[in-house]
This record gives structure tokens, C-alpha cells and sequence, in this order.
């Protein structure tokens, strides 16, 4: 997996860096600011070398507000078959809904935090790559604690609700069970209750389901 | 030139035009002598003379409508009559400050504007009425004529007479040329005339002339100071209006300040404490992975994070002094500006002598002056040495900060001291920077006591 990292922090950037390198990744470029994330990756794909995702910090010269949304923005509109993930220090829900117009795919937003759970985030880095969703647990409590349809979420059953917690964090079904520690068939049950209590028709492909999680969250 | 700051700021005849021919002039006359050829003379002079045509007309203008409207009080056209007339006074205002900020160098602020409170005609009319602005408008219209009529008199037969006795010697050989007689008749009667015309009498007469010149300009200097007193008084905003203005203003910077120091601190825990962790975490979450196939490597890690720890806690302390100092609370300034001392580049000597110590809000303003201070001074100064003095003078607590350096301390918009005037200037306080090009440098700061 070929990966452009852009952080204005030196530590981090190469922190991550070295994490990705050790797992087997290959990181092509690190920048310190959006504008020459937008270079890079012009230039990459001028080499016919795109990477398959980019993890850019939210906050980076020189205003230190949203380049890093802003920038993977961008990149999502100009080039929709690289990942964009998204790092940031605070959850803003407002980014996550900038992020995710128009579509869910190749997108993430996570907190910085996650990184100290290398696996997970790492996993995240690859869904995103491969075109999946990786949302933030906090971006989607904030989400379900917002939504507007809490009469039908409180139809749910605890565990449900876990299971739609963490497939609009971009989960797959086999990655929930596995967080969850249940039977795969165990949890195509549970999201096929939940579509069926929220009035969704069940769709197969993974970042399309989060969309239509979201989309209903949302509305 | 010295900080700006305080009244004088606010004193046009200090800090306006002219200063330099002013300060030219100077060397050659004395004050006294120098009045007549000043430009600030003439420029009153030309102020007084516009007085007389200018206040009549408002005198008129603002009779006839109040004699108009109080006719017409009985009907109920009287009132917004009234309120018309108030408010072309007001109009009218604009127009005498903007000649008495030309002419007199009087910059007086314009007074709120009349606001009502549903926006409709009536209720401005009514706001008007109430205003206390308005009244003092009419009232300075009707007290400034007979006082522009007399000035106007006054400086102008004192200025002809006096510059044409000055120049009598000039133009004394027209009498006998063209009029027939020795000179301007003195006295006469049917018995003798007394003219002036030996080259004595005509020495004494420039002489006196040259008096009356010279005294002019003073008498014009006094009679401009009662016109300005009346600008100021009347066509100004009230001294309650103008100070909330300058309390809004201080609220305004001492809110921007807290909320810059807020981002500041919300910047310097994001580039540094906070990011630190986040590498640490990612350290440790590699170590944790490598823990078992690769124990060296994870040992490494774990060397590598706990430095990140200790660099974490020292950023952290450093942040935590820089929002508030917690020897400042137990020890008071003389602790708190040593330790600050002790950190600055050069030596600095510290000398606090305070019998008591001040509220903890001033001690901390008084903390933070010094220690930008000294960072300037560790800064820019080029400095080998630096002092701090402390200490209480009257119901004012006095800062000073002393360098052997370079001077030339930047006072521009924008820079550190900048900020720190307005910030003094927030709790009352004072700046006083005397930094000349080469040094040393002294900068003085005065807090209000509040103990």
C-alpha cells in the first residue's frame, strides 16, 4: 500500500511514518502543510503513480484551522480512486459531514488518538485505501447522539446498537464479529434487523451500507 | 520619541502640525516674541474672524426655530418642529468641530448619534428631545454669538491697530504727499494739532505698535482658549458618554486578551504536550506489537517513549508556569521575578521592595510585564546586563526593567510592547519606553495598587 502522509508535526509525521514502514507499508512522500500535500499528489499522479491513500492532519500551516479537510476535500473530488484519511486532534462533526458529501467511499476520520492502537488504525489506513469507511467512534456516538430519530434507535436492542455503532465506523461484518467476539452469522442477523427496524432496504457493499446508515442518521 | 500614552496622547497642541517650525523658530525667539509669526496665531485668528458671519447664523437660525416651535407648542406641530431644529443643531455641530479641528487643533469626538428605539418618527423625535446632546447643541449656539461678536470685535481692531502702528514708519510719507497734513493727527483742536510725524514719534509709535502686536496674539490665544472650552463642553460628548467609550474600549482589549491567551494556549498544547503524546502512544502501541517476536526493538521503543514522557512534562510544566506561575501565588513577586530572572539570558539583578503584597491580579500583570520584558530583553537587546526594580509609590505599583543594550525597542502597532501597553493601558496602567538608537534602554511601567 503506497501512502502520502502530510502533518505539520515532525514527530508525528515521522512517527507514522515509521509505523506504516514497519507494518509492510511503503510511504511515499511526507509534507508539513495542505498545499503541498495538493503538489505531491499532483505530481504523482503526473508519474502515473498515485498512492492509494493519503492520512493528512486537520489542523496545518498556515492558518492551523481545517486545511487538512479542506485539502482532502480536494483530492476527493480530483482524484476519487485515492483514500483520503483525515487525523484530527478534536472530533468536529462538521468536518466528518464535509468529508462524507457526496460519498462514502475511500474516506476516514479519525482522532489522533487511534494511533496508539497501531493495529486498528493501521486496519483503518488499508479499509480507506481500498476504497472502505473508517469514521471515529466518537464522530458516529456524536452522530447517533444527534440524529433525529431517536424513537426508532431506541427500538434497538443494546447489541444492535453496537453492531450499528460500528458499522458506520466502516466496519465489515466479519471485523465486527470479530470485535464483538460473535459468529459471523451472528451479526449478518443483527444488521438485517437493524435495516429492517430502520426502514433501510439491506444493500451488500460495505461503504455503500454506510452511507445509508449515515444518510439516515442525518436526515 | 517616548511611548505615547496617557493624556498627552489626547493634547493635539503637543503632538500636532507645526512642532518642527515650532521647535526651528525656537532657537532664534523666545516664546513671547515668537507668538505673533506663529502659525497657530494666525490660524485662530483666522478661527475668530470666521466666528462672527458662522454664529450669527446659527444664532438666527437656532432663535427662529425656537421661538417657531414654542409659538407652535400649542399645536402639536411645536414638538417635531422642535426635534427638527434640535437636530440641525446637532447637524450644524459636525461642522463647528470640523472648523474647530482645523482651525483650533481641537479634536473633539463626535457625540453618540440619536437613536430611537422602534425607529419610528415618533420615537426619534423623542429621543432627540431627551438627549442631553441636543439641549447642549442649542445652547452652544445661542451663548457663542454674543461671545463670537466680541471676540471677533476685540482681535480685530487690536490686530489692525496694532500692525498699523507697527508699519507706520512705511507708510508715513503718504500724509504729506497725498493728504496734505504732517502725519495721523494725534489730537486737534482750534488752537494746535498734534501730528506724528518726527522721526522720534514715529519710532515711538512702531514701538507701540509692535507692543500691541505682540500682546494681540496672547489676547487672541485667550479669547481662541474660551472657544475651545466651549467646543469641548458643548458640542462633545458628555464626560459619562466619553467615559464608557474609553471603558468599552479597555473591556474590548482586556476580552481580546483573554481570548488570544486562551488560542495561545490551546495552540501550545496542540503543537506540543498533546502531539507528544500522540507519538508516545504510538510508541507504545508499536512496542506492544513487537513485544513478543522482536523484544529488543520493543525494548528501544519503550527507552524512546519514556524520554517523550519526560520532554511531555517538561512542556507541560513550562505551559503551566506560562498561565500562572505557582510561586507568583506562595511566594510573591520577589520569588516569581527571580526565578523569571534566572532563565533570562544575560545577568539580572532583582530588586523588589514592597512592604505588602498587591492583589494577586496586579501581582500577576506586574509577573507577565516583566517576563516579556526580559524576553525582549533576552531577545533583542544584545544586552550584558539587565536590572528589575519593584516598587510602590504611593497607590501605584512601579515596574522597571533596565539593559546596557542596544535600544531602539520597537514600539510599532503589532509588536510586544504594543501589546503590552494596551494591556497596562487595560487596568489603568502605564508604559513608558525610553530605548534611544545604541541603548541602554529603560522601560517603566505603572500598575494602579490594589492590595
Amino acid at each position: 500500500m503506497r501512502v502520502v502522509i502530510a502533518e505539520d508535526s515532525v514527530l508525528l509525521r515521522e512517527g507514522l511514518t515509521r509505523l506504516l514502514t514497519d507494518l509492510g507499508h511503503d510511504v511515499v512522500a511526507g509534507v508539513g502543510d495542505a498545499e503541498a500535500l495538493i503538489k505531491t499528489v499532483g505530481d504523482l499522479a503526473g508519474q502515473d503513480a498515485l498512492p492509494d491513500v493519503v492520512v493528512a492532519d486537520v489542523r496545518m500551516p498556515p492558518t492551523h484551522t481545517d486545511e487538512g479537510v479542506r485539502a482532502a476535500v480536494r483530492l476527493r473530488k480530483e482524484y476519487p480512486g485515492i483514500g483520503v484519511l483525515v487525523l484530527s486532534q478534536y472530533v468536529e462533526e462538521q468536518y466528518a459531514t464535509e468529508l462524507l458529501a457526496g460519498s462514502s467511499r475511500g474516506v476516514g476520520y479519525l482522532l489522533k488518538d487511534r494511533v496508539a492502537e497501531v493495529r486498528e488504525f493501521v486496519d483503518a489506513v488499508v479499509r480507506v485505501a481500498q476504497g472502505g469507511t473508517a469514521l471515529d467512534p466518537e464522530v458516529v456516538a456524536q452522530l447517533l447522539g444527534r440524529s433525529r430519530k431517536q424513537d426508532v434507535l431506541a427500538g434497538l436492542t443494546p447489541r444492535e446498537r453496537e453492531v450499528l455503532g460500528l458499522m458506520a465506523e466502516g466496519r465489515t461484518n466479519s471485523a465486527v464479529a470479530r470485535q464483538l467476539v460473535v459468529s459471523d452469522g451472528a451479526v449478518e442477523k443483527h444488521v438485517s434487523n437493524i435495516f429492517l427496524k430502520l426502514g433501510l432496504s439491506p444493500s451488500d457493499g460495505d461503504h455503500r451500507r454506510v452511507l445509508a446508515v449515515l444518510t439516515y442518521l442525518n436526515s | 520619541m517616548a511611548t505615547a500614552y496617557g493624556p498627552d496622547t489626547r493634547d493635539p497642541q503637543r503632538s500636532g502640525g507645526g512642532m518642527e517650525n515650532r521647535l526651528a523658530a525656537k532657537r532664534f525667539l523666545p516664546a513671547a516674541l515668537r507668538a505673533p509669526v506663529e502659525a497657530r496665531t494666525w490660524r485662530e485668528f483666522v478661527y475668530l474672524m470666521l466666528s462672527f458671519p458662522i454664529s450669527t447664523v446659527l444664532f438666527c437660525f437656532a432663535i427662529t426655530m425656537a421661538s417657531l416651535s414654542a409659538g407652535l407648542l400649542i399645536t402639536f406641530l411645536g414638538i417635531p418642529l422642535l426635534a427638527a431644529g434640535l437636530a440641525a443643531c446637532r447637524g450644524l455641530g459636525v461642522l463647528e468641530r470640523a472648523r474647530a479641528r482645523a482651525l483650533l487643533k481641537l479634536d473633539v469626538a463626535e457625540p453618540a448619534p440619536v437613536r430611537g428605539r422602534t425607529g419610528g418618527l415618533m420615537s426619534w423625535v423623542g429621543a432627540v428631545l431627551k438627549s442631553g446632546v441636543s439641549w447642549r447643541h442649542l445652547l452652544y449656539t445661542l451663548l457663542h454669538f454674543p461671545w463670537a461678536v466680541f471676540a471677533f470685535c476685540v482681535s480685530l481692531s487690536l490686530w489692525t491697530w496694532g500692525w498699523a502702528a507697527l508699519t507706520y514708519p512705511v507708510y508715513a510719507w503718504v500724509f504729506p504727499a497725498y493728504a496734505g497734513i504732517d502725519g495721523v493727527q494725534l489730537y486737534g483742536d482750534s488752537t494746535h494739532n498734534v501730528y506724528l510725524d518726527s522721526p522720534f514719534e514715529l519710532a515711538l509709535t512702531s514701538a507701540v505698535g509692535l507692543v500691541v502686536v505682540m500682546a494681540t496674539a496672547w489676547v487672541i490665544r485667550g479669547l481662541a482658549a474660551v472657544d475651545r472650552l466651549m467646543v469641548s463642553g458643548l458640542l462633545g460628548p458628555s464626560r459619562l458618554a466619553t467615559r464608557v467609550t474609553e471603558l468599552e474600549s479597555d473591556r474590548g482589549v482586556v476580552v481580546d486578551t483573554a481570548a488570544a491567551d486562551l488560542r495561545r494556549i490551546e495552540r501550545d498544547l496542540h503543537d506540543g504536550a498533546q502531539a507528544r503524546l500522540v507519538a508516545l502512544a504510538m510508541d507504545l502501541g508499536l512496542a506492544k506489537e513487537k513485544l513478543t517476536d522482536d523484544p529488543e526493538a520493543a525494548a528501544k521503543m519503550v527507552d524512546e517513549a519514556h524520554g517523550e514522557v519526560k520532554v511531555a512534562l517538561q512542556e507541560l510544566r513550562d505551559l503551566a508556569r506560562g498561565i500562572h506561575p505557582a510561586v507568583l501565588t506562595d511566594r510573591g513577586l520577589d520569588a516569581a521575578l527571580s526565578a523569571i530572572a534566572s532563565r533570562c539570558t544575560v545577568p539580572v539583578t532583582v530588586e523588589v521592595d514592597l512592604a505588602s503584597r498587591p492583589a494577586q491580579a496586579i501581582e500577576g500583570i506586574a509577573y507577565f510585564t516583566v517576563s516579556e520584558l526580559l524576553q525582549n530583553v533576552s531577545k533583542h537587546a544584545r544586552a550584558t546586563r539587565a536590572s528589575v526594580d519593584v516598587w510602590r509609590s504611593a497607590d501605584r505599583l512601579m515596574l522597571q526593567v533596565t539593559d546596557n543594550g542596544r535600544g531602539g525597542a520597537d514600539l510599532t502597532a503589532g509588536s510586544g510592547l504594543a501589546g503590552l501597553t494596551e494591556r497596562l493601558d487595560a487596568v489603568d496602567g502605564i508604559l513608558v519606553v525610553e530605548s534611544p538608537a545604541g541603548g541602554p534602554t529603560k522601560v517603566t511601567a505603572e500598575l494602579p495598587w490594589r492590595g
